[in-house]
């Protein structure tokens, strides 16, 4: 009782989301006229209230198991509750029915319930310590995500998404637990600090074959999370046909969710803490597998979005290309290496939302998510087309915007790592990248065509959001010995034994 | 005497068929049977193992667990393979075609 109530006590943001999940359902079956605006404040205030309950437990830098170990509170965990409730709260207030076509006239309460539940799966995703747990988080993650892609009811685009969402994600979740039962069986337990200690008290070498086969088995769940290659083919599909606010909502949740989970697994169970590094345990080495992934996953998602013409799917293997830089953070098994990992994540989430509101917005006037259709914006809409400019140079990565910053710090924690050529892969893949980054902004500015189309009245909010979104990938910089501080104060991995 | 070892043939026999079934069934509802025989593989492997090599009921309990959340991910996709077929007349997954490149 008493490890109950003290559990409960640090378990605040996910209990904010719970009861907002509540009151949003029975709003929507009960509430009058002013429904609309009373789903919006409940999901954004329950979203807030989460975002300060996660700031009150990084201030106080607990470190402690939840639930008798299932779930573990560390500042580690902690960050990635602050990114992740953070996304969710910019998608529900910069994203809306209004400034969506695709969402317009349809119910509110379903998708924010929606929204919410993905948000709290995520949470719990990010704080798993016990596979069981683990796997339950994860396929709420998924169960959510599916309905949201198959929102638009009547539209086939949509539900083709959901079905191959759906299709993909049973058979890599069904693959990961059949890894994960068997890696209950070699070391007889569920907990990951227990697998820990299993692995590190070394393992015979006809064990260590059925680790490697476990740990490609999990990487199909994780990778099929963040979109890593080859568990990428549902996400470019998924994220055309989804609603845009849906498909912004998915490219940074799961994936921030899936990185954290991944980040916990490999460096909480299959290695081993050592004074400021990280020992392979056991000696499974997934370094070599992860980076193979890491460089497939970038390379095969640049080069895939060279040639795209719709904006979503550009957008979409561009996030794929980012889960590859991501994945860096984690392969370099160091403390500089999950830090890269925090701030690099911090920054997508900027980059990534704004592109994703851009696309929203040229969607609501023009109808349109053809790239074809962005020639001349950039004198109907000047501040949407400034606003675009700031988001794709910092997903390219030039500096000063964010996105330099977190390439930097990712190829660093490789380089340091001595993985010099796996930098250089890296840096090749971003100079692939701003090829059709910069493309994007050619043919907004320079190219010929829509001269007779009137300027585009864009709504107070949705202007006040870009020009947010724009600053957020440049003024971080100013303050940057905060960020870091916060980072490295991040840095605390806690088994929760 | 059926010990552990018989109970990983089935469940690894189970698994490769739902794989299989995966890879090679056009219809949907099919697929996702497959996949059904890939999670009851995993809760073979688990509930063998909880009897005969961990000592401890970890592996039963998340055998239950598996199969709620098994149940409820097969209510989605049921639901969603329902709305498209009303859409398209067809469970077939070769002619959801309309999103690619």
């Amino acid at each position: 009782m008493d490890e109950l109530s003290r559990s409960l006590a640090w378990f605040r943001p996910e209990l904010a989301l719970v009861i907002g999940l509540l009151l949003v359902v029975i709003a929507e079956a009960f509430g009058g006229a002013s429904r609309r605006l009373a789903l919006r404040l409940l999901t954004a205030g329950s979203l807030a209230a989460a975002l300060t309950f996660a700031l009150e437990l990084q201030a106080g830098g607990i470190k402690a198991a939840l639930f008798s170990g299932m779930l573990v509170i560390d500042p580690l965990s902690v960050a990635f509750k602050l990114i992740l409730i953070a996304a969710g709260l910019v998608t529900v207030l910069a994203f809306s029915f209004r400034n969506s076509r695709e969402l317009h006239g349809l119910g509110q309460g379903e998708l924010f319930a929606l929204v919410l539940a993905l948000t709290l799966s995520c949470l719990l995703l990010a704080a798993a310590n016990d596979i069981l747990m683990l796997y339950l988080a994860l396929e709420m993650v998924s169960i959510t995500s599916y309905v949201m892609v198959a929102y638009l009811k009547g539209d086939r685009m949509s539900n083709e998404a959901s079905l191959k969402y759906v299709l993909f994600g049973a058979a890599s979740t069904g693959s990961m637990l059949y890894g994960f039962s068997l890696l209950y069986g070699l070391a007889g337990t569920t907990s990951l600090p227990a697998i820990q200690d299993y692995l590190a008290g070394g393992i015979p070498d006809a064990n260590r074959f059925a680790v490697y086969a476990v740990t490609i088995l999990v990487l199909a769940g994780f990778g099929f999370k963040i979109a890593a290659v080859p568990f990428h083919f549902w996400c470019p599909d998924v994220y055309q046909g989804a609603p845009t606010p849906v498909t912004a909502l998915l490219s940074v949740l799961p994936k921030a969710a899936g990185l954290a989970i991944a980040l916990r697994f490999f460096y909480g169970a299959l290695s081993a803490p050592e004074a400021g590094t990280w020992d392979l345990a056991g000696s499974i080495n997934w370094k070599a597998l992860l980076m193979l992934v890491s460089v497939m996953t970038m390379t095969l998602g640049n080069v895939a979005a060279l040639t795209q013409t719709n904006m979503k799917r550009l957008l979409a293997y561009s996030s794929i290309a980012h889960a590859g830089y991501l994945l860096m953070g984690i392969v370099a098994l160091s403390e500089n290496g999950a830090r890269a990992l925090l701030v690099y994540l911090a920054g997508y989430l900027v980059m990534n939302l704004g592109a994703f509101l851009v696309v929203t917005l040229v969607h609501l006037h023009d109808g349109s998510f053809d790239l074809r259709d962005y020639p001349g914006l950039y004198r109907r809409a000047p501040l949407l087309t400034l606003a675009m400019a700031f988001f794709l140079l910092s997903l390219v990565g030039i500096p000063p915007f964010v996105g330099f910053l977190a390439k930097l710090y990712v190829f660093a924690a490789v380089i340091e790592q001595g993985m010099g050529i796996y930098a250089t892969i890296g840096a090749l893949n971003a100079a692939v990248a701003a090829y059709y980054y910069f493309k994007i902004l050619k043919v907004m500015t320079i190219d010929p065509g829509n001269e007779d189309k009137p300027a585009l009245q864009l709504a107070f909010p949705d202007r006040a959001w870009l020009a947010a979104l724009a600053l957020a990938n440049l003024v971080p910089l100013l303050f940057w010995e905060r960020i870091e501080a916060w980072a490295r104060g991040a840095l605390v991995l806690y088994a929760g034994r | 005497m059926i010990g552990l070892s018989h109970y990983l043939v089935l469940s690894a026999a189970l698994f490769a068929l739902g794989v299989l079934g995966l890879l090679t069934r056009k219809n949907a509802v099919q697929v996702l049977m497959s996949i059904e025989l890939m999670l009851n593989a995993a809760n073979v492997n688990l509930v063998a193992f909880s009897r005969y090599a961990a000592g401890n009921l970890g592996g039963q309990v998340f055998a239950v667990f598996v199969i709620v959340v098994a149940a409820s991910e097969v209510a989605v996709a049921l639901a969603i393979v329902l709305t498209l077929y009303r859409l398209r007349r067809t469970p077939n997954l070769d002619d959801a075609d309309i999103l690619k490149g």
